[in-house]
């Protein structure tokens, strides 16, 4: 129990801390206990029938007011309040017992509560009672609802104590508190509401009031004191009171009444007012009459208040619309229903600079006003437009012109429609005019825009089309008409749709479904299909269409264009073919491709490379955290190389070389296979890398055959070096590839140990193993057999690896592949020292010999007896090119393969001769001619043999050194020439010096004979002769005569041939001398001569050197003869004896002598540089030995010159 | 002689040359006035002779000097060359030369020459 009224303890003081916080001014709650007290007090003065209980209550009244407007959470203050006033009340004037006035208070409390409730609840938050709903609220609910509370609490509590039945007092109670609540509680929310506002009246309004209060009271005055329904005479004022002043009015004036009303009944002259009996139906009827008047107040105040707000309300409605219409940026007017102008807005009237008064001083109707203030243009129609629409009653819309104030004319968008009352009769007619000057400029500008813009349609060389938002085709530019050849109205089908015709069939349906699906959608349309074009061909156009949407999204046009783009398509096409061909190449070919980015990413991998991985996409190798190519190289490539290939790989793409590589590659089936890896960048013109291009093939074979290859070598490594002789092995081109064990063991060198940085290779290992005496030999063999492909045999010595030389039987053998190309050398070294250490000894010196042969500076040649070749020194062999071996391939004697393939054509037969001559007699041979070298060029060489005997004395071996003398002879040659040249000049020269003097000798006396004769003839053709004169020059010819003769003896004998000379000499030695003489001139002229001589000739006495001229002089001159013949230039000398004289003959097989009687005299030449004297001077050199010469022809063409010598008599004798 | 015969000069080193030329001029009425060389020629003086004829190879002056020093002294006396020497003709100054005559020269030309130039 402690615990509980704990708790009520707790909860009470909480509720009192709240309830304190919520107190009202204590101000308030006084004044409001003080109101409450008079209020009571006033009650207690209208109990006029003792007994009966209050008629009025008003104190129900105020609390009910208060509590309406103190706020809820403050009422139990004023119910305390209340209470204590209650019960001040009680105790100054009703004296009822405390708990009856306590219980009779809790009910008047609850109906102000409860009243106050129900009020607020009906009417909102606030109650101004300004309407009628609010009155009518505050009357039905407060007034009549509420008192039923206190009205049953309180006749209750009488009843229960015995002062009052409760049928008795009910009635009055309720009566009376309702009176007091109608007549309080709008007077105390009046008071309270309008505490601070003052009432601002007008004086009309003071007067009124004033006139109003004194007929009130006089009305009050005389109805309160007699009959009883004159007591309602009150009600007009009362009513006037509340319908001009409203609700203040209408309480004050009930709460005076209700004074007056008071007071007459109280003191008992009103008729309320009365005996004993009368009393209490007096009482009710004067609560009935306040009741009455208080109801009917209030609620014609509050109708009148409400229509006064009305009222105001339309006031300020009618003001803002007004304010509305002059602000409004348009021009507004209104038209009496016969079209009579009645208004203007301000702004009309501004525009205009006039108002609707002011037309009527024009003194023209008001329709044809406004014509007058139109565009003279747009008046007639202006005004007709208006009349009509006046006439018909239908709206009117027009543009025009309208002047301004200023004169100016501006378009205007003029509007009116009718207002009609209910009948439909029309009333007003209202209109507006809005300024679309601006807007008309622009509609302007944008058609001249547009109009532009569909020229430049037209222009632009693409094909345009519209179409509405449905597709139909709308428009279609010039271009398009043109280049189709179709006009919009072939392109638009017959049910309005599009008709496709111009597109091949074959694309019609793929189009009109693109087509169909955009317009749908409203999705852009693109699609590359064939168009036709007028001349029926097709080309492939790239169709694009956009739509164009109001701002709202809603499709207005299809705009499209055709772009031509058949090069485009037709390329793309072959491009694509060539792509198609390009790919099956890549995949066809037996290689793994990648492509990988310039950082080394693969892009790209062929198919056969994806078979090969059993990958379908490369994109399958991505592993997070690493780069692809790591990768691929961690995944697919052998962890031996992995490491090895990415780096060389990131190194290539580093520095942009390429890389090649071996490496083991895994197959789908997990086999590793070797490839031979390799990639190349491909750059762009500035160098940059654009892509790798990657290959690899696979050499998994070959490298597993090369495998298997070495394991067979080792192999045979193995058995050779079993094998007990010294093997090696040589490189195709000689170089040292493999020395057994046992070789390396004997050298104590293995390959490579021999190289010096100055020898590699043979020449070094030759140099180091062996002999110095061999190497050379040994060199110049390997190199022939290498050279040549023939087997090497050779015995050298070879150094061992103590230092000491031994004999080696060397021999090699190439090896051949399938197509005879030598593929190695293989040889071995059979030691045979021993055997040769015996045998050395006898070579020694052959070898010396042989050397001495060898390094002669002379080509060496031996034959045998028979004269075949059977040696060839070195030089020889090299001078002529081939090897003496190479001659038995004729099947021809060597000597004579030599002689033929070597020695001059010209020279051929003489050195044929001396050579079988030497051969027979065993004489030497000596003999200068041409031999060919081996590029070909004849050079001079001088060629001696001798034969070499045996003890016996027959000939073993002939030895032949042929000394090459080119130089020499082209040196000789040349200096001869010169020389010849030489002599042929002085010769010249003094032989045209010798024939200027004499004929200077000659001419002088044949001159002065010549003139002598003409002066001569002068002086016999004088008349008369002059006889004496001529008989002096007669004389003086011959004298002068005689002088030239002298002239020409003593000349004769300046030249004449010794003869003293002569001697004898044998003839065939002065030939051969001669010819040996011309030998080389006549090979020059390349010139063979043959020379016959009949043996036994005698001796014939001649000067040898005269002979020797003409002799030279003749050869020379046949040999010259022939400088242009063609065919065989033989030049014949025949010598042979006849009856008493030798005959010498030398014949040529030139053209022949054309005068043969005329060459022999003097100065008569055929020769560009001869002189004419050659063959003059032969004559007279052979005619001086007493013999002759002449010319005949040879057969079968040329010349003979033919001389003969006579036989001397002591020759001749013999 | 007279006065009236027009007055050839004849110049040669060789005697018989040149009396066989005196020999003609004479026989062709032409007083001769004979030099056996250059100097004695100039010795003598150019004055009364009309026309000139020189041999060109002489020792001392030869032909051409003789003729060009008569020209500086008579630019309008005629002279004309002879020679024996063929080469001479051959030479570059002998060439475009009229008047030179190689002997043995036709009498019968020269003499038509010399009447030519007194014409």
């Amino acid at each position: 129990m402690p615990g509980k009224s704990q708790t009520f303890l707790s909860r009470l003081e909480q509720l009192m801390t709240t309830h304190l916080q919520n107190r009202p001014y204590a101000l308030h709650l006084g004044l409001f206990i003080v109101a409450y007290v008079l209020a009571s007090g006033f009650a207690h003065l209208l109990a006029i029938v003792p007994g009966t209980g209050i008629s009025i209550w008003p104190a129900s009244g105020l609390f009910m007011a208060v509590l309406i407007l103190a706020p809820t959470y403050s009422w139990p203050w004023w119910v305390l309040a209340g209470l204590l006033a209650e019960l001040l009340g009680n105790a100054f004037w009703f004296g009822n017992p405390l708990p009856v006035a306590v219980l009779i208070n809790i009910g008047n409390a609850l109906e102000a509560m409860v009243g106050a409730w129900l009020v607020k609840r009906a009417c909102g938050r606030s109650v101004r009672l300004e309407t009628v709903r609010e009155v009518l609220a505050l009357t039905v609910l407060g007034a009549g609802l509420a008192p039923i509370i206190s009205a049953t609490v309180g006749s209750a509590t009488l009843a229960w104590f015995g002062i009052q039945p409760f049928a008795t007092a009910w009635p009055i109670w309720w009566i009376g508190d309702a009176t007091g609540v109608l007549i309080v509680a709008p007077l105390a929310l009046v008071v309270f509401q309008n505490w601070r506002g003052s009432a601002q009246f007008s004086t009309a309004r003071w007067v009124e009031a004033g006139i109003l209060s004194l007929i009130f009271l006089g009305v009050a005055a005389l109805c309160m004191s007699g009959y009883l329904p004159f007591a309602y005479i009150i009600m007009p004022p009362l009513l006037w009171a509340a319908v001009r002043f409203e609700f203040k009015g209408a309480v004050v004036t009930l709460a005076f009444l209700a004074l007056i009303a008071g007071i007459f009944t109280v003191s008992g002259t009103s008729q309320f007012a009365g005996d004993a009996e009368s009393q209490k139906h007096n009482q009710i009827m004067l609560q009935l009459f306040l009741a009455i008047s208080a109801f009917s107040a209030l609620i014609v105040a509050a109708l009148s208040r409400q229509q006064h707000l009305a009222a105001l309300t339309l006031r300020k409605s009618e003001h803002s619309l007004r304010e509305l219409i002059e602000t409004v940026p348009a021009l507004l007017w209104r038209l009496a229903p016969d079209g009579k102008p009645t208004f203007f807005n301000k702004r009309m009237v501004e525009f205009l600079g006039f108002d609707v008064t002011e037309i009527d001083k024009t003194g023209v109707s008001r329709l044809e006003a406004i014509g007058q203030i139109a565009h003279p243009d747009d008046a007639a129609q202006l005004t007709e437009g208006l009349r009509e629409s006046l006439a018909t009653g239908h709206g009117f819309s027009m543009r025009h012109r309208l002047r301004r104030a200023d004169g100016t004319y501006r378009w205007m968008s003029s509007r009116a429609e009718p207002m009609r009352d209910e009948e439909g009769k029309i009333v007003q007619w209202y209109g507006l005019c809005h300024d679309i000057e601006d807007q008309v400029s622009a509609e302007e500008a944008l058609r001249r825009s547009e109009r532009q813009l569909q020229q430049m349609i037209d222009a632009v060389p693409a094909l345009i089309w519209c179409t509405t938002p449905e597709g139909t085709p709308s428009y279609i530019n010039k271009r398009l008409a043109g280049s189709v050849g179709i006009t919009l109205e072939e392109l638009t089908a017959s049910d309005a749709s599009r008709s496709l015709v111009d597109v091949h069939v074959d694309d019609q349906p793929a189009v009109e479904q693109a087509l169909a699906h955009s317009f749908k959608t409203g999705t852009p349309f693109a699609k590359v299909y064939r168009q036709r074009r007028a001349d029926g061909s097709y080309r492939w156009i790239e169709g694009r269409a956009e739509p164009l949407r109001d701002p709202d999204g809603r499709i207005v046009q299809w705009y499209g264009v055709c772009l031509d783009i058949d090069e485009l398509v037709t390329a793309q096409e072959a491009l694509r073919q060539r792509e198609r061909e390009f790919s099956q190449i890549v995949n066809m070919v037996p290689v793994h491709i990648r492509r990988l980015t310039p950082e080394g990413e693969p892009t790209f991998f062929n198919k056969r490379l994806m078979d090969f991985f059993g990958l379908e996409a490369v994109s399958e190798l991505d592993k997070p955290g690493m780069s692809r190519l790591a990768t691929i190289i961690r995944t697919l490539v052998h962890p031996d190389e992995a490491a090895t290939l990415l780096e060389k790989v990131r190194q290539s793409m580093t520095t942009g070389v390429p890389y090649s590589m071996k490496y083991r590659m895994r197959r789908a089936d997990g086999a590793y296979r070797w490839v031979d890896g390799r990639a190349e960048p491909l750059r762009d013109q500035s160098g940059a890398i654009l892509h790798w291009y990657a290959i690899s093939v696979d050499i998994d074979d070959e490298m597993r055959a090369q495998e298997a290859l070495r394991d067979r070598e080792r192999e045979l490594s193995q058995l050779v070096d079993m094998v007990p002789s010294l093997l090696w092995r040589l490189s195709p081109t000689g170089d040292p590839l493999f020395f057994s064990k046992r070789m390396v063991d004997f050298l104590g060198l293995d390959i490579g140990d021999y190289e010096t940085p100055e020898m590699t290779g043979l020449p070094a290992a030759i140099a180091a193993v062996a002999h110095p005496d061999d190497a050379d030999r040994l060199a110049a063999a390997l190199n022939h057999s290498i050279a040549t492909g023939e087997s090497f045999s050779l015995t050298y010595r070879l150094r061992r690896n103590d230092g000491v030389y031994r004999w080696m039987s060397g021999r090699g053998e190439p090896l051949r592949d399938e197509t005879g190309r030598i593929v190695q050398w293989y040889g071995l070294c059979h030691d045979i020292d021993d055997q040769l250490r015996v045998e050395e000894a006898v070579r020694e010196r052959e070898r010396a010999l042989w050397q001495l042969v060898e390094t002669l500076p002379a080509m060496i040649d031996c034959a045998a007896p028979d004269g075949e070749p059977i040696y060839r020194s070195q030089q020889l062999r090299e001078f002529l090119g081939y090897n003496l071996e190479e001659l038995d391939k004729s099947g021809r004697p060597r000597l004579e393969g030599t002689l033929d393939a070597g020695v001059h054509p010209d020279d051929l037969p003489g050195v044929k001769e001396k050579y079988a001559h030497s051969l027979a007699t065993g004489e030497p041979y000596a003999r200068r001619h041409r031999l060919r070298r081996h590029d070909g060029e004849y050079r001079w060489v001088e060629t001696r043999a001798a034969a070499m005997r045996n003890a016996e004395g027959a000939i073993v071996q002939w030895n032949v050194i042929c000394l090459d003398i080119d130089g020499e002879v082209r040196t000789q040659e040349t200096l001869r020439l010169a020389q010849d040249s030489l002599a042929r000049a002085s010769q010249a020269a003094s032989l045209a010096e010798l024939s200027a003097s004499i004929a200077h000798e000659v001419n002088q006396p044949l001159t002065a004979v010549v003139t002598y004769s003409s002066a001569l003839q002068r002086w016999l053709s004088a008349e008369p002769p002059n006889i004496e004169r001529s008989q002096s020059t007669v004389e003086r010819i011959i004298r002068s005569a005689n002088s030239a003769a002298d002239v020409v003896s003593r000349i004769r004998a300046l030249f004449r041939p010794s003869v003293a000379a002569k001697d004898c000499t044998p003839l065939g030695s002065i030939i051969m001398e001669a010819r040996d003489l011309m030998i080389e001139e006549a090979a020059r002229r390349r010139v063979r001569i043959d020379v016959a001589i009949e043996s036994d000739l005698p001796p014939v006495s001649l000067d040898r050197v005269q002979i020797q001229q003409v002799l030279v002089n003749l050869i020379r001159n046949a040999a010259e003869a022939m400088s242009s013949t063609t065919g065989e230039r033989v030049l014949g000398i025949r010598v042979i004896r006849l009856m008493g004289i030798v005959q010498i003959e030398i014949s040529d097989r030139g053209p022949g002598v054309d005068i043969p009687e005329r060459i022999f005299e003097p100065f008569f030449t055929t020769k560009e540089q001869g002189m004419g004297m050659g063959l003059a001077i032969c004559r007279s050199i052979v005619e001086s030995h007493g013999g002759r010469l002449w010319v005949e022809a040879n057969k079968p063409h040329g010349s003979t010159f033919i001389f003969t010598l006579p036989i001397g008599e002591a020759a001749a004798a013999q | 002689m007279t006065n009236q015969r027009p007055v050839v000069a004849v110049v040669d080193d060789d005697p018989r040359v040149l009396e066989s030329l005196e020999e003609l001029l004479e026989a062709a009425d032409y007083s001769v006035r004979s030099f056996l060389s250059a100097d004695l020629l100039l010795r003598a003086g150019l004055s009364g002779i009309d026309v000139l004829i020189t041999d060109i190879g002489m020792p001392g002056m030869d032909g051409f000097e003789l003729r060009d020093a008569v020209k500086a002294a008579r630019p309008d006396l005629p002279v004309f060359l002879i020679t024996g020497r063929h080469e001479i003709t051959d030479q570059d100054r002998a060439k475009g030369i009229g008047g030179l005559f190689r002997k043995p020269f036709d009498a019968q030309i020269l003499l038509a020459a010399i009447g030519d130039v007194l014409r």
